[in-house]
């Protein structure tokens, strides 16, 4: 083969690489544009229509049905020493913003035990803020998703985030992160260099520096006093303290099996909230709970300083589980009820319809559990409460406009896709998708349009292939680069067959030999092996020939 | 010898949009950069200080550099530069009918197109990759601006210079076929949008790169075909 058949070769396959691509995208726009713009003209057209359920008097509940209302509705507190209180919030009359909620107090046996202004309320329950820091919803805390949209390059450039120090004599230092290096360089405003903080500690040189490792996660706060932040820095497994005035790292904790899933934080950093007396505070002990993947919940306590590993096998323990460090015990509290997906629903699509069916417009059971934690991290169950939630919590789900137009749209996508979410599994997907950039977004689509295996995406998918055969037979140049393009045809569905039609369009005449359909591309008929008839001789010609 | 002579005639037609794209990059560059100067919005001072609470959560100070601005000029430029440099050598000659003057010139269709490409790659680097270098340089001295720019922000800028010569490869592909305008023609400048999206919509510095290699690949292999095998 030398190197002109290379060239041509590497020329039609860059063609078709060029092609499709194109053509996937304006394919995913039209479908994106058809759904919401048909959902936006569903919904301009029904907006006009009196509204049915407005008209329909409201059903009246029986006290049997009002009861499971208030307790599925009302707070289940707990006391120190395992005791459960109901707690059902009445609210304000609309408009007095100065009245005080109230609220009534049930123990589990549904007598009423108290009853008044929320704030006069004579029980003091274990409190579980640790809820308060979950990363991706605190403001303030910076996530990976929010470092890839600062480093994201933009016509604007992209960002660095900087921490200023004001050094002691008054000066203004600035600690710059610097993605490249996976670390903090410190500079002076005439822009000299202080040094470097990094997973060694602070050194004068960037040769001694070791990268922290690929950010997770950071909070940051001002301890009492200070003028600087103090950050609690997350990487894929460790956990660093950095304190920019002091110059140091601290290594929190670090996980050397499995990757760090979710830190959250409880009072490491001082809070100030008016609506909670400030003894609440300091009963509590200034807790960082780290998730691993392998199921693991990391204490790291402090006011004495202990540590405690805790292993939650998947098909026992929902994800709904929170901490309380007071300064006698560990508590902890754990909601869960029937209708929780276990691992295996969320890989196959059917099974977690199958579990949503189930129970949809049924009554279904739900529990709380508070355990007591040991030093040895062992679980000792304190008390537990079940109650039924009522059937209209999970109403039966009722096929929308817009999924019936998505479902058509998604019938035009490639089944790879579907091959893609198999392989790569739904948290791969999942994962990928949270960021805003080209390749996030475009994972993000895939995850969105793909055809969920349906029986109209493979039927489209043939009759694609039939038209394309229709089309190439008589065109046919050789067989395999015909059974190429039926091929592509079926993985890529219409935007195969668009770069199919678009990369192989000849004009076609009558065989003047068995008279069927023949391209003028190929010298013998594909049909009869009949050449491509001559023109009849005309005077011009001899001129021409000669 | 022949080489050069092409590529000193394709420098000669490119050299007033060198020269205005340059011109236009440097007046209003130049104007963003003394602004940002001036209004010493990217300094750090003792002020910072001053008004804050002694205890809150806080949230990390992100900040742009001081050429934030430059940057939609840089990118608009090049790629502007890149469609006019494009149509000025792969469309102009066919409403001028000197294609075949060209071609038939006694050196191969593949060199009249890399002096084509070397022209418009030098006519890049003058007129957009030195004054961002100018304007990069500028802006790194403590005394212009307290906290200064990081090399990144340097890389970036010449991302949008690439970015202008995959819009000029676009354009040089779509020039050069013979397709219809409602079919692929247009394909060769859409590819080029792709590219642009999938690099400024990029964390990665590396996979910028690669989305411009690849592109670039592609590009490149179709138009040495067809300039190769089409008649003109």
């Amino acid at each position: 083969m030398n190197l002109k058949n290379i060239s041509k070769y590497v020329a039609s396959s860059s063609k078709v690489i060029m092609t499709i691509i194109v053509f996937l995208f304006a394919v995913h726009i039209l479908q994106i544009i058809t759904i919401e713009l048909s959902s936006e003209i569903y919904r301009m057209l029904t907006k006009t229509k009196p509204d049915r359920a407005a008209a329909e008097p409201a059903k009246q509940l029986s006290e049997a049905e009002k009861k499971l209302r208030r307790i599925h509705r009302s707070g289940k507190n707990f006391l120190p020493d395992g005791t459960i209180h109901l707690i059902y919030s009445h609210g304000r009359t609309p408009g007095r913003f100065d009245e005080p909620r109230k609220v009534q107090i049930y123990d589990v046996n549904d007598v009423l035990i108290w009853q008044g202004p929320e704030s006069e309320n004579p029980y003091e329950y274990l409190s579980w803020s640790d809820q308060r820091f979950r990363p991706y919803r605190y403001y303030g805390d910076l996530t990976e998703r929010r470092m890839n949209e600062l480093q994201m390059i933009t016509p604007e450039f992209s960002q660095v985030i900087e921490i200023p120090v004001l050094a002691q004599d008054e000066t203004v230092q600035v600690w710059r992160y610097l993605p490249a290096g996976d670390l903090f360089m410190g500079c002076r405003l005439d822009g000299s260099i202080i040094g470097f903080l990094s997973s060694t500690g602070f050194t004068r040189s960037k040769s001694e520096a070791r990268p922290f490792g690929r950010f997770k996660f950071q909070s940051s706060w001002h301890s009492t006093g200070a003028l600087e932040p103090t950050v609690l820095w997350q990487t894929r497994r460790r956990l660093y303290e950095i304190n920019f005035h002091k110059r140091q790292v601290q290594l929190v904790f670090e996980s050397p099996q499995a990757n760090i899933k979710t830190v959250m934080l409880r009072d490491s950093r001082p809070i100030e909230d008016p609506q909670k007396p400030k003894k609440l505070y300091q009963k509590y002990r200034p807790t960082i709970r780290i998730v691993t993947e392998d199921d693991k919940h990391h204490l790291i306590m402090r006011n004495p300083e202990q540590k405690l590993t805790i292993t939650f096998p998947d098909e026992k323990w929902s994800n709904n589980i929170h901490f309380a460090a007071t300064e006698e015990d560990v508590f902890l509290i754990h909601y869960d009820s029937e209708i929780r997906p276990h691992k295996a629903h969320f890989k196959s699509h059917k099974l977690y319809k199958q579990l949503l069916s189930k129970y949809e417009g049924k009554s279904y059971k739900q529990w709380v559990e508070l355990y007591k934690v040991d030093n040895q991290a062992n679980l000792h169950l304190l008390n537990r409460y079940e109650w039924n939630v009522p059937s209209d919590f999970l109403p039966r789900r009722r096929k929308s406009f817009r999924l019936h137009v998505q479902h058509a749209a998604t019938a035009f996508s490639s089944p790879l896709y579907d091959l893609a979410w198999f392989v790569l599994g739904p948290e791969f997907f999942y994962q990928r998708s949270r960021g805003n950039d080209f390749v996030s977004g475009s994972i993000q689509m895939i995850s969105e349009l793909r055809p969920v295996n349906s029986l109209w995406n493979w039927s489209l998918g043939l009759a694609m292939v039939g038209f394309a055969f229709w089309h190439g037979r008589p065109r046919q140049t050789s067989r395999g680069k015909l059974i190429f393009w039926l091929a592509f045809t079926l993985v890529f569905n219409l935007a195969g067959l668009l770069t199919y039609l678009a990369l192989n369009h000849t004009t076609i005449i009558k065989c003047p030999v068995c008279g069927r359909r023949r391209g003028l591309i190929q010298v013998n008929c594909v049909r009869c092996g009949a050449e491509v008839p001559k023109p009849e001789r005309r005077k011009t010609d001899l001129i021409l020939n000669t | 010898m022949r080489f050069s002579a092409l590529l000193r005639k394709e420098l000669r037609e490119s050299l007033p949009w060198m020269l205005l794209a340059a011109i236009i990059f440097l007046a209003i560059g130049g104007f963003f950069l003394r602004e940002a100067q001036l209004y010493g919005i990217y300094d750090w001072s003792e002020m910072y200080f001053s008004s804050r609470p002694l205890t809150e959560t806080y949230g990390l100070q992100s900040r742009r550099s001081p050429l934030q601005l430059i940057g939609p000029v840089l990118l608009l430029t090049s790629i502007g530069l890149g469609l006019v440099l494009g149509v000025r050598h792969f469309w102009i000659p066919y409403f001028t009918r000197t294609w075949p003057f060209l071609i038939h010139r006694s050196v191969d269709r593949k060199t009249i197109f890399w002096a084509k490409l070397a022209a418009a790659i030098i006519t890049f680097l003058i007129s957009v990759g030195a004054v961002w270098a100018a304007f990069y340089s500028y802006s790194c001295r403590p005394e212009r601006f307290t906290m200064l720019p990081i090399k990144r922000v340097f890389i970036e800028g010449w991302l949008f210079v690439l970015l202008g010569l995959i819009v000029y490869l676009g354009t040089a592909l779509t020039g050069l076929c013979n397709a219809r305008w409602y079919t692929t023609k247009i394909f060769g400048l859409a590819f080029a949008t792709v590219i642009i999206c999938a690099t400024i919509f990029e964390w990665r510095i590396g996979w910028a790169f690669a989305a411009i290699i690849i592109g670039a690949v592609i590009l490149l292999s179709q138009i040495i075909d067809t300039i190769s095998n089409r008649e003109f």
